[in-house]
């Protein structure tokens, strides 16, 4: 079965490679420019999963994860964050505020697929991962 | 000698310092005094975000040339180009990219340190959950296989530390021990005494000369034998100052040749109360 994932990046470089490497690992990739694009294709299309940046225009990924906890369906779509900082508060607010996963930029695909595949296959309400 | 003393220090003697001394510090008229040095202090705050700010950018190009690197070698694998040569050299360009981030780390946190942002928030951390997270995601360069072995002994209690500066304390010692070293892996040993816990990091590796060892934990100092393996120079240094803010202790015992190792001491959170 091809998963939906949803990319939510305003780098269009990074969001266009990103995405091409999803694609290749056999996945289904929708993609959105920041934070409320985002919350809008969520909606429409209630992907299985979404990697999303923090520091974006409009709506950054902490408001994204705020609205994700708030609505009735998106709650339960697991949010991974892809994000430079790697500050304990920052990784800690992120989880606190729902990332199922959170990993630092530069990342290697392989960890990323990783966390992919681990929260594909469980359900929600497991134990967020730190990468 | 402190770290940010030292860096201080070889700050007084820089060009930089000579720019600022010339076009802020001159001799202020008598009214101007207050100014200047209000002048001063925010051109230096100034200077500092600048370092934090870029550093914080270099990583968005660093991220997307490692994902073109890795999409360039998916679409190899996928149309069954690839073949050892653009293997060893794509993976030559990640291992770089990564080693480049370290750097872009560390002189954040040396800029943190110096700007006097470095603030300590101390927690009750588990080492060996700290270690065991480290394991399973540490980057390694993708030639090396290895991965290193983690051996805990006692029962487990929790220290009163930073969490950050723990984490950048074992990468740095857990990283080195991966670099300086080719053949078996990286050995980990976590103790829990009577009153602290005793982490030890062991590797097989090339080695400190007795010579270098009172000097391994300044700023900007290599060892000799250390040739083409790359480093800052920076690592040990912010690693014994996070140690110290953490009321711990370092220590190493080296053999040219046969390998080092680092080991370090903090109190239980029940101990250092």
């Amino acid at each position: 079965m091809q998963h939906t994932i949803l990319l939510i990046e305003d780098k269009p470089g990074l969001r266009d490679t990103i995405q091409s490497l999803l694609e290749l690992h056999q996945y289904q990739v929708i993609t959105a420019a920041n934070g409320e694009e985002g919350i809008h294709m969520a909606t429409e299309h209630l992907p299985d999963l979404v990697i999303s940046d923090i520091y974006m225009p409009v709506l950054n990924g902490y408001q994204l994860l705020e609205a994700f906890r708030a609505h009735e369906q998106l709650r339960y779509i697991p949010v991974i964050i892809l994000s430079a900082r790697s500050a304990t508060e920052e990784v800690s607010l992120a989880i606190e505020k729902g990332a199922a996963a959170y990993i630092n930029k530069p990342f290697l695909f392989a960890n990323l697929n990783a966390s992919i595949q681990q929260l594909l296959q469980t359900t929600s309400g497991s134990a967020p991962l730190t990468l | 000698m402190t770290l940010d003393n030292f860096v201080c220090e070889q700050f007084s003697t820089s060009r930089a310092y000579q720019f600022f001394h010339m076009h802020v510090n001159r001799t202020p008229m008598k009214n101007e005094e207050t100014t200047v040095s209000q002048d001063a202090l925010k051109l230096l705050n100034n200077a500092s975000n600048i370092i934090a700010i870029t550093s914080h950018e270099f990583k968005t190009p660093l991220t997307a040339i490692s994902a073109v690197v890795e999409l360039l070698g998916a679409r190899l694998q996928a149309s069954q180009q690839m073949d050892a040569f653009y293997e060893k050299n794509l993976s030559r360009i990640t291992t770089e990219i990564f080693r480049l981030n370290s750097m872009l780390d560390e002189m954040l946190t040396i800029n943190s340190i110096m700007s006097g942002r470095m603030t300590l928030n101390k927690q009750i951390i588990d080492v060996v959950q700290m270690l065991t997270t480290l394991r399973s995601n540490y980057y390694a360069d993708p030639e090396d296989t290895r991965s290193f072995e983690l051996t805990v002994t006692g029962i487990p209690q929790g220290i009163y530390a930073d969490h950050n500066q723990m984490n950048r304390i074992f990468m740095n010692l857990v990283g080195n021990a991966f670099k300086f070293s080719r053949e078996k892996s990286p050995v980990v040993e976590v103790h829990f005494d009577h009153h602290q816990v005793v982490i030890r990091f062991i590797d097989d590796g090339i080695g400190i000369p007795a010579s270098d060892l009172p000097q391994l934990f300044q700023p900007f100092f290599r060892a000799s034998n250390v040739n083409e393996i790359a480093g800052t120079g920076l690592g040990l240094s912010i690693v014994k100052t996070f140690v110290q803010e953490n009321n711990g202790t370092i220590t190493v015992d080296s053999i040219v040749g046969e390998g080092s190792t680092f080991t370090l001491t903090f109190l239980y959170y029940s101990d250092s109360l």
